[in-house]
Parts: C-alpha cells; sequence; structure tokens
C-alpha cells in the first residue's frame, strides 16, 4: 500500500461532502426560509399536508431511483397512475352492486391498482430489454397511450367514484395512527425498504453495475436483462402503490391527474445525487430532492414572495442549483 | 543513427513533476531527435505517461524545461503542442466514436471551400493516408464500427495529416496483432526516413529491440538508463526496469502426474460463427495454452464455454459430470470462471471502488443483505494476496494502473471460488514485474490442484507457461503441442495451417 | 419506387373518384381541443351529439371532427381539412388566439365560411360569425353574486386557472364587481383548472390563513378539490365555494340545496353545439346567421338548476 499510480494525480475518490451535503443543505435552507416567511409553516397541519401531498410522486421516484440507476427512464408513470386510478374506479363502480360497500371492495381496488401497475411496468421492460428499443422511445410511448386511454375510459370527462365508496375508502389518505396519515407512513415504508434494496442488497449492486456498465455487468455474472426488466416491474407496482393512495383524495381521476409526474419523479431523483445516466443510485437523496420540490410550491402558496407567474422559474432555479452544488464540489475534490 | 552533434527536435532538461504532495518525475532528461526512434521502457508507475504527457504539451512540468530545437517552450495548451508538429497517440483511443474516419482525421482543421466543407477533397487525402498506413478502411465508416487495431491506425492516419515533426505513442502495439504491428513499424520506419522524431512505449522488449534506434529505461520517476537499441540485450533492459534480476520471469514446470483427476472435459462445442467442434479436457494441475491468431475463435469458444454468448456443445463434464451451462451463473455454480481479455470494458466498473468491484460476481456469498464488513474483510485479503497498489483503500478503480487493475480482476474472480480458470490475455498491457507476480500466482493454483486454460496471444507467455498447447485455426482447434515440443515454430505452423504440410512433406 | 408511384397514383384517383360522387354534399369542418380537462370533455360530448344530431336533420351535410392537443396540431388538422375534404363551412374552437389567426385567415380567404367559437381571433373580421362565451360576464356574475352573499364583507381566497387571456378577463371582471363591497381577497394563486393542483393551493391557503368566509374556486373541477381540503382540514369558517362552467356534479348539489355550493356560474361547453348548429343553417337556408353571438354567464341557483342539469354529458 505504498506509492501512487502512474500519471494519475493523487486525487483518489474522497466521499465529497458536498455532493452528500448539497441536498441536505438546499432543504435545511428551505425548511429556516419557509419558517421565517410564515409562522404556520412549521404547524402540525402544514407539515403532514405537505408529506402527504409528496407521496405520490415519492413513491414513484423510488422506483425511479433504482430505473435511472440501471441505466434506464420511465417517462410513462404519470400516464399510467391515471390510467390506474381510472381502472380502479370503474372496476370498484362496477363491483359495489355485488360487493357493497365495505372493506373487500377496497381490497379489490388495491388489488386491481397494484396488478395493472404491475402489468404496465412489466410491459415497459419486456419491450426495453426484450425487444431492444430505447427506454426513452417505449416509454414516450406508452405515455401516450395511457393518457388516451385513461381520457377513452372517462369519455374525456371525470371518473368519478361513488359517494358513498369514497366515503368509506377516504381514511386511506386523510386517517392514520399516531396522528401519521396513511400515504406518510407508506412513503416512509418505501422508502426504508428502498434505501435496504439499494445500499444492502444484491439488486441495488446489481442495478448500479447494470447502469454504469452493461458488459462489466454481463461478464460479472448479472443478468442485464433481468435486472432492468425487474426495476420497471418494481416501478409499476410502486405506481400502482403511489394510486392506492390518490384515489381516495379527490375520488376521481381525468386526463389530467398525474400530468407531468413523471418529470417532478425524474427531477426528484436527479436533485437527490442520482447520476441521470446510470451507475449510481441514492434513495434517501430522492427523498430530500421529493421534499425539496413540494416545498418550493408550499412555501410559495403561503408567501407573497414573488408573482404566482414565476413560480415554474424559481422551481427551475432552484432545480438546477440543486445540481449545480453537487456537481461543483465533485470537480473541487 | 549519428545524433551526438545535433540540435533534439524535443527534449526534457530536468523535469519535475509533483499531482498534490506527490512528485512522480524527479529530474528527467530525455532528448528526441530528428529521424530517429527512441523506446521508452519502465513498469506501470514509473513515470513514462507523465514523461510523455509533459513532451506533447498535455501538462506543464512543476519544474524544468521542456524545448522545441534547443529553444525552451511552454505550452499553455494541447493545441500550442500540434502547433510545433507534436502528436501524442493515446493508449485509449482519441477518436470521436460516432463520426466517420474521414471526419476524425481532420476534426478541428476541417478543410472548407468557401463557407462549406470541402468533403470530397478530405476524403481523397483520408484514403491517401490510410493507404500510406496499409489500412483497409472506407473513410464513410463510423469509427465505432472499427477494430482495435483500425483505430490504431487510423490514429496514425490523422497524425499524418498533421505533419508531425514527432510522433509520440503511448504503447502501440498493446492493442495490434503481430501482423498489424508489423504493418506498423513499417510506416515507422517510412516516418523516420523522412526524418520524423518517434517516441513509443511498449512492454514488449522484443519489438523494442525490432524498431526501437534508442533505449530510455525509466524507474521510479527517473531515467536510470538510456543507450541503443541494438547494444541493449531483452535481459538487460527487463533488469535495468525492475532493479532486479528477471531472467526467471516464467516459473520452473514441475510436470503433470500420470493419475491427475480431468478436472473439464469438453465435446463438440459450437459457437455460431465463431468457433466449431471444440474438443479439450483440462486436468487438475495442468496450465493448458490456447494459442492461435487474433481472430481464430479462442476468446469466443471461452465465451460460449462460460455462458457468456449463445452456444452449443455436444458434452461438457466438470469433475467427472455431465453439465449444462446456459448462462453465466451455471459456469460459476461448477466452479468454471472466465477472466476476460478485457479488463476495461468488461471486467472492471471503472467508475466504482475496489470493493463493489471484487464483490459484484459472487455477491450471494455476502448474504441477503449485503456484509459490508465481509465485504471490507475480503477486500484487505485480496489486497494483501496479490499485492494490489492502490494509493487509497476508496480508490476508484479507473484510477489504477493497469498492472493493478489486471491483480483486482483476478482477485474479482478468484472470489467466487472456482476450480477451474479460463483467464484470457492475462498480462495485456501491464508491466513486467506484474507479470511475473501473475504467472508465480497461476502457476502456485495448478501446483494447489485447480485447473488453468491460458489465452494468450503473447507466444513467449504460452510457451514459458503452458503444459500443453491447444492451437486454434479459424474457428476449429488446429493441433496440439505437449511438453518439450512446445515451441514458437510448432505452434505457428498450426496457428497458419502449414503444420500438416510440413509433417506429410 | 415505381410501385409506391403506382400506389400514389391510384390513391390520388381514387380520392378524386370519391370527391365527385360527394358533390351534391356539403362538409363542415369542427376543429375543437382535446378533451384535456373537464370543460373541454364536455364540449367534445357537446360537439359530437350536435353532430350526430344535424346529420340526422341534413342529410346533405356532412361533418368531419377532428380534436387537437397542441395549437400546431389543430393547425396541421385544419390544412387537411381544406386539403383532403374540401369543407365549405369551418367550425373552429382556437387553441390559442395567435397560432390559428393566420391559417383560420387564409381558409376564409379561400371562401369557406368560417366560425369562431369562445376563443377570438387576434384579428378582427376574419370570421363570418363568432360565437363567443363571455369571460368579463363569467366573473361579473361570479363576484356580483359574492358581493349579495356578503353584504358584510369578509375575507376571500382565490384559485386562478392556466395564466391566459382567458382567465385574466374573468378575474378582472370578477374584482370589479366586489369593489366596494368591503370583500377582500386575502390569497390568489394558480390552481390551473386541475383539482390535485387546487387541491394543494387550497391546503396552503387553510395553513396560511386562519380565518376564510369564501372560496371563489371560478371552476368546477378546482372548487372539487377544494372542497377535499376543506373537509379534511375540518375547518367550518368557510361559508360556501363558488365553482363555475356548470359541471353536473355541482349543478347536482346546486339542486339539492347544499349550502357549501349555494350556486354556480355557467360558461358552457354546450356553445359548440350552438355554433355548428347556427353554422348548419347558414348554409342549409338563407336565414341571416353571421356576426358575433355571445352566450352569456348565467347564476345557477337551486331555482334554475334543473335546466342546467345534463346527466348523460360527461362534464
Amino acid at each position: 500500500m505504498t506509492s501512487t499510480t502512474e500519471g494519475a494525480p493523487t486525487r483518489g475518490w474522497k466521499l465529497p461532502p458536498m455532493g452528500v451535503l448539497g441536498p441536505i443543505l438546499a432543504l435545511i435552507a428551505l425548511i429556516v426560509l419557509g419558517a421565517a416567511m410564515n409562522p404556520s409553516f412549521l404547524a402540525y397541519a402544514n407539515i403532514t399536508n405537505v408529506l402527504a401531498r409528496s407521496a405520490f410522486i415519492g413513491i414513484i421516484a423510488v422506483g425511479m431511483t433504482f430505473v435511472i440507476t440501471a441505466g434506464g427512464l420511465d417517462l410513462s408513470v404519470g400516464s399510467m397512475a391515471a390510467f390506474i386510478a381510472g381502472l380502479m374506479i370503474l372496476v370498484m363502480n362496477a363491483a359495489l352492486p355485488t360487493l357493497g360497500v365495505g372493506v373487500p371492495i377496497i381490497l379489490l381496488g388495491m388489488a386491481v391498482a397494484l396488478v395493472a401497475g404491475l402489468l404496465a411496468g412489466l410491459l415497459n421492460g419486456f419491450l426495453i430489454t426484450t425487444l431492444g428499443i430505447e427506454a426513452f422511445i417505449v416509454t414516450l410511448g406508452t405515455m401516450g397511450i395511457y393518457r388516451s386511454l385513461v381520457t377513452w375510459l372517462a369519455d374525456g370527462g371525470t371518473l368519478s367514484l361513488d359517494f358513498g365508496l369514497r366515503t368509506f375508502y377516504r381514511p386511506v389518505y386523510f386517517d392514520g395512527i399516531l396522528g401519521v396519515s396513511w400515504p406518510i407512513i407508506v412513503f416512509a415504508l418505501v422508502v426504508i425498504a428502498g434505501e435496504v434494496l439499494m445500499g444492502r442488497m444484491r439488486f441495488g449492486r446489481h442495478c448500479a453495475a447494470t447502469g454504469s456498465n452493461e458488459q462489466v455487468a454481463h461478464y460479472s455474472n448479472v443478468d442485464v436483462n433481468r435486472t432492468r426488466l425487474a426495476t420497471y416491474a418494481m416501478l409499476g407496482v410502486l405506481v400502482g402503490v403511489a394510486t392506492i393512495m390518490y384515489v381516495p383524495r379527490l375520488g376521481s381521476a381525468s386526463a389530467s391527474t398525474g400530468v407531468l409526474w413523471e418529470l417532478e419523479a425524474i427531477a426528484a431523483v436527479i436533485i437527490g445525487g442520482t447520476v441521470l445516466k446510470g451507475g449510481f443510485g441514492r434513495v434517501w437523496g430522492t427523498v430530500i430532492g421529493v421534499l425539496i420540490l413540494s416545498l418550493i410550491d408550499n412555501i410559495l402558496n403561503l408567501t407573497d414572495l414573488v408573482s404566482p407567474y414565476l413560480n415554474g422559474a424559481i422551481q427551475g432555479v432552484i432545480i438546477i442549483l440543486a445540481v449545480i452544488l453537487q456537481r461543483e464540489s465533485r470537480a473541487k475534490d | 543513427m549519428t545524433q551526438t552533434d545535433r540540435t533534439p527536435v524535443l527534449s526534457l532538461r530536468d523535469v519535475h513533476k509533483s499531482f498534490g504532495p506527490v512528485e512522480v518525475l524527479h529530474g528527467v532528461d530525455l532528448d528526441l531527435h530528428a529521424g530517429e526512434v527512441l523506446a521508452l521502457i519502465g513498469e506501470n508507475g514509473a513515470g513514462k505517461s507523465t514523461a510523455m504527457k509533459c513532451l506533447a504539451g498535455y501538462q506543464a512540468p512543476t519544474s524544468g524545461e521542456v524545448r522545441v530545437d534547443g529553444t525552451p517552450v511552454r505550452f499553455s495548451s494541447l493545441h500550442d503542442g500540434e502547433l510545433a508538429g507534436i502528436v501524442l497517440i493515446h493508449q485509449e483511443f482519441n477518436l470521436a466514436e460516432q463520426l466517420t474516419v474521414e471526419q476524425n482525421v481532420f476534426l478541428g482543421r476541417e478543410l472548407r471551400r468557401g463557407p462549406l466543407l470541402d468533403r470530397a477533397e478530405m476524403r481523397r487525402r483520408t484514403a491517401d493516408y490510410l493507404a500510406r498506413v496499409k489500412c483497409d478502411v472506407d473513410p464513410g465508416a463510423r469509427v465505432a464500427s472499427l477494430s482495435n487495431s483500425q483505430k490504431q491506425m487510423v490514429e496514425i492516419a490523422k497524425a499524418l495529416g498533421r505533419d508531425a515533426r514527432v510522433l509520440v505513442m503511448d504503447e502501440p502495439t498493446a492493442v495490434l496483432t503481430r501482423r498489424e504491428a508489423d504493418i506498423l513499424f513499417e510506416q515507422v520506419d517510412a516516418l523516420r526516413a523522412e526524418g520524423t522524431a518517434v517516441l513509443f512505449t511498449s512492454h514488449k522488449l522484443g519489438e523494442v529491440k525490432q524498431i526501437a534506434d534508442r533505449v530510455a529505461v525509466m524507474r521510479d520517476g527517473e531515467v536510470v538508463r538510456t543507450g541503443d537499441a541494438a547494444r541493449m540485450s531483452e535481459d538487460e533492459m527487463a533488469t535495468a526496469m525492475v532493479g532486479r534480476d528477471v531472467s526467471d520471469l516464467y516459473p520452473a514446470k514441475p510436470g503433470l502426474a500420470a493419475d491427475a483427476p480431468i478436472l473439464l472435459r469438453v465435446e463438440g462445442l459450437d459457437v455460431p460463427g465463431q468457433a466449431h467442434g471444440i474438443d479439450l479436457q483440462l486436468r487438475a494441475g495442468e496450465i493448458l495454452g490456447l494459442a492461435g491468431l487474433v481472430g481464430s475463435g479462442r476468446t469466443e469458444a471461452m465465451e460460449g464455454l462460460c455462458g457468456l454468448r449463445p452456444a452449443r456443445a455436444r458434452r461438457i463434464e466438470i469433475g467427472g459430470e455431465e453439465v449444462r451451462i446456459r448462462k453465466p451463473a451455471d459456469a460459476l455454480d461448477k466452479g468454471l470462471v472466465y477472466l476476460t481479455e478485457d479488463r476495461k470494458l468488461k471486467g472492471l466498473l471503472l467508475g466504482k471502488g475496489m470493493r463493489e468491484n471484487l464483490t459484484l460476481a459472487s455477491l450471494a456469498r455476502y448474504g441477503t443483505f449485503i456484509d459490508r464488513d465481509a465485504e471490507d474483510v475480503a477486500l484487505t485479503e485480496a489486497i494483501r494476496e496479490f499485492d494490489i497498489r492502490a494509493g487509497r483503500r476508496d480508490a476508484l478503480v479507473g484510477n489504477l494502473s493497469g498492472g493493478n487493475q489486471q491483480k483486482l480482476l483476478l482477485a474479482k474472480v478468484m472470489q467466487s471460488g472456482p476450480r477451474i480458470l479460463i483467464v484470457d490475455e492475462p498480462t495485456r498491457g501491464i508491466d513486467i514485474g506484474t507479470k511475473q507476480q501473475i504467472y508465480a500466482y497461476l502457476r502456485r493454483l495448478a501446483a494447489e490442484g485447480y485447473g488453468i486454460v491460458l489465452v494468450s496471444s503473447e507466444m513467449q507467455e504460452i510457451i514459458g507457461l503452458s503444459d500443453r498447447v491447444l492451437v486454434m485455426r479459424q474457428g476449429r482447434i488446429a493441433g496440439e503441442v505437449t511438453g518439450e515440443a512446445i515451441g514458437e515454430d510448432a505452434i505457428v505452423r498450426h496457428a497458419m495451417g502449414v503444420a500438416a504440410r510440413v509433417e506429410a512433406a | 419506387m415505381s410501385y409506391l408511384r403506382t400506389f400514389l397514383a391510384g390513391a390520388t384517383a381514387l380520392t378524386v373518384a370519391t370527391g365527385a360522387f360527394a358533390q351534391d354534399t356539403t362538409v363542415i369542418g369542427v376543429s375543437i381541443p382535446a378533451a384535456t380537462h373537464g370543460w373541454a370533455g364536455g364540449m367534445n360530448y357537446h360537439a359530437q351529439e350536435a353532430i350526430d344530431r344535424l346529420e340526422e336533420v341534413y342529410p346533405e351535410l356532412d361533418f368531419v371532427l377532428s380534436t387537437a392537443s397542441d395549437p400546431g396540431a389543430q393547425v396541421n388538422d385544419i390544412e387537411d381539412m381544406v386539403a383532403t375534404r374540401n369543407i365549405s363551412a369551418l367550425v373552429v374552437l382556437p387553441f390559442e388566439s395567435e397560432p390559428l389567426t393566420a391559417p383560420v385567415q387564409s381558409v376564409a380567404d379561400s371562401g369557406v365560411w368560417v366560425t369562431v367559437v369562445d376563443r377570438g381571433l387576434s384579428q378582427e373580421g376574419i370570421e363570418d360569425l363568432y360565437v363567443a362565451g363571455d369571460n368579463p360576464g363569467f366573473g361579473r356574475v361570479s363576484g356580483e353574486y359574492m358581493a349579495e352573499m356578503m353584504p358584510d364583507g369578509g375575507n376571500i381566497v382565490v384559485l386562478r386557472g392556466i395564466p391566459t387571456a382567458i382567465d385574466n378577463e374573468r378575474v378582472e371582471g370578477f374584482q370589479e364587481a366586489i369593489e366596494g363591497s368591503g370583500i377582500e381577497i386575502i390569497g390568489m394563486e394558480h390552481g390551473n383548472w386541475n383539482r390535485d393542483d387546487s387541491f394543494n393551493v387550497m391546503q396552503d391557503f387553510l395553513s396560511r390563513h386562519d380565518q376564510i368566509d369564501a372560496v371563489w374556486a371560478s371552476d368546477d373541477d378546482m372548487a372539487v378539490g377544494v372542497l377535499a381540503a376543506i373537509e379534511a382540514s375540518g375547518r367550518d369558517d368557510i361559508q360556501f365555494v363558488l365553482g363555475g362552467a356548470g359541471m353536473k356534479e355541482m349543478v347536482q348539489r346546486v339542486m339539492d340545496g347544499d349550502t357549501m355550493i349555494p350556486a354556480d356560474v355557467t360558461y358552457p361547453p354546450s356553445m359548440i353545439a350552438t355554433a355548428i348548429e347556427m353554422t348548419a343553417v347558414g348554409l342549409t337556408s338563407s336565414a341571416p346567421v353571421s356576426g358575433t353571438f355571445t352566450i352569456g354567464s348565467v347564476l345557477i341557483t337551486p331555482e334554475n338548476a334543473e335546466q342546467y342539469y345534463f346527466p348523460d354529458s360527461p362534464f
């Protein structure tokens, strides 16, 4: 363990402190800013609101972290969520006369969401891995397909869950245990499972290996296609989970459900430090990314800082800043 | 070659170079004369690449001078170097993969007629340069579609297009076949005759003797010896590089016990389009050489055997038991591993640390929830056993030298606990000291009862290490050479397909 | 190559032939934005319904309906209608005014009857008939209702739509109407005519303001999100929510006497049906139908709700 290697600067790989700290600092800065602007920012109700509404994108973004880490991309998740929500509502309304309002019909709806998500994810994965079509193209295609399917199912309008059913199902979004609402609990569980899977289990390593060099992964006994397929399938299931949380909130789905969720999820993943071209991913970073995105909206709504016309610009600037923070630190080290 | 009384075209005077606190060049003096070929040799880590980069203007020396025609210069950029007529060809090619050959040759200095590109003229000139290096490549072909050796030729064609006064090449023959290397040397000869100064590095001392006028040997950041190539033997060069005697590069062959059990038996292995009807058997304790020209299907056959590419076999037995191998995991389960010839593109994740690389192929051993402590223990073990020298334990693998990468790759394939090892070009592009370590390690494994298949293009390596040699030609086993008969002559005859005729005659 | 050419020649011949056969029918093209939100969905429904009905009444009329998801696609649709269907009249609900003005003008210049619906073109005098919604009126009716409901004034929050000219006209009309009534707008954000966005915005309004007397959601889709947020918060300071457009679920709640939704303001998606019908009448009879025809916004109250309730419409 002596000399340095030929020609190489003694750079080595230090843990880039800012690369890790960057997103966390950005989040803390936002929280401080929010608290300074409005005292109700840190109130229990507001924190619950923000966390619960982050849950949909957050759950999806955890799945997206794996897809991107393995070198893929999925643009279809927003449409997929809308489609699954629509399907779920149709099935539950149709089953109402036979099953009546009760737990079984809710379980049926959940099963429909999970199975539909799994199938949709497998379809994306199959087209990408087995047929070898670019992920961008495949998911751009399925994005359009699911979006128009939900428009078609809703006849151009809105699919609404039967009122009685909705009242019964509603607590899944708004209630919880010990004052923590269900979406937050589910989000937390998904994050913990994702973090363990990414950092502590074979699958996570295989995703990173596949994303950084497919050939090396193949020569290292990693089933590249199966790994990829599994990331898409997992993302599909998580979209299903997110939809299960989404439907009880408003009890409806339409063509405008889930618009741009895919870009928000991808942005959250990248803000969190996952590399867009694959090979490195971290689930906890994604959570930070999701929270940053939700907080920006929340703070802008809670204050009159800027014209609402500029909300998008503020978001854009913060996204780019968060990524620059990480990049610069990496270059310096 | 009388260069004594002439001013060198390019020289280094007392050049020091530091990266951070570490000095890697300690006062290097080097002269390069017009019409002369200088070979710069040394182990990995000796400072050859850094010295070359200082010469070509890629890096500025920390102190000392770079002189062009005797005048000290400071290159502020690579472009300045090229303006002075110095062209550096990297070991990792500097070509834009998605552009065509012609676009690459004229990249950054495109010819124009008015505002438009003069594509006809560029194409004509490119074809001309390619013809000079006897490279049969369409100027309109995409670089990504070329083989490594063709890329090397394109790099040289590119240098020709820049009218280089000084051509600096970092291991130009590492990826070339013997025939291609000969073409390269013809071209170097022609350039020398035109008065170009050529500097190159190589680990192949034979070709250094063949082509170089003078040799400069580097060790530990200093030039320890320079002299006429003609007056230095290969042994002397190696000794100067390593600093100790390396005449015992290859370990002694202990001879194989007659009753050694057969570990691997392959009958009728077909890899579509690459290899056909391959039969082989391997005994415990044996190193079986697999020789043949590049493109003879050696690598493909072995990859097919290990489930890395589609293949069929009539029968495969491991340890006397019939097995089916459809995917890499099947081979691994049976204790059969393959060490790839291409450590950078197929062997290691260059952007990851050593730990992740070491355990990637055998993660299952570290539990459902990966036991990082156990991984760390394994890494410590590997660093010790294989003498891996990385500055830091968490260094990125891409920053390790070739030799250390190769040792790590070897450690990685040993992780899965194999009984049979197929090593493909195990010492490509690494220094002689590391080579010696790897040879000794392979022999020790054999002595412990492992079976080893050695695929190599380096004749000396095959001859020095193998107990038995199979020679492949055009996708088939062309012949077998055993024991005392193992020699260059016999192997080449089989490889070239002349053995039968000679025997018949 | 030659196969392709033969095929194209054949196809052209065929088109010409059908064109000749179809000479005695008159074609009306209808170009509208796709059903990407509730109101547009209703508008699509009414367009289709009007076409089905009119094709039965007037056998000599033929309709082509196309829906576009962005202005560029709409221009393409219109060009295709002119080029391949030889339309005699065009009914267009422009996605946006600017980009559609020039293409529609060239259609009008070629002698085709042009009916513009809802959004006007950016240049006057191109269209033969303009069936307009009344956006300032929509805001004004909403504002007047608010002022009437809150004679002593109060604090309200406003959810706006997607930033567009339509949205601006509505909000300006609203602000003028409440001027001097003592009603104060304590928060105004864009909910983008979207249920989820308005839910989030309303949650944040509720965090920020302790006392909100009423909400102008300005759209029924947004009212859905607003109601869900209020319900979840358990707050009882909000007396009522005023939406807009006339979504059937909201009209029903008005009919049922729901105190949170005491009224609604129309901006009927059926205006497209009116436009198509007037165009058909104009082409088949000598009745004068050109000019501007404004469809005013009307307040829906429990008394008149029944006549604005279309149970079969998706909106």
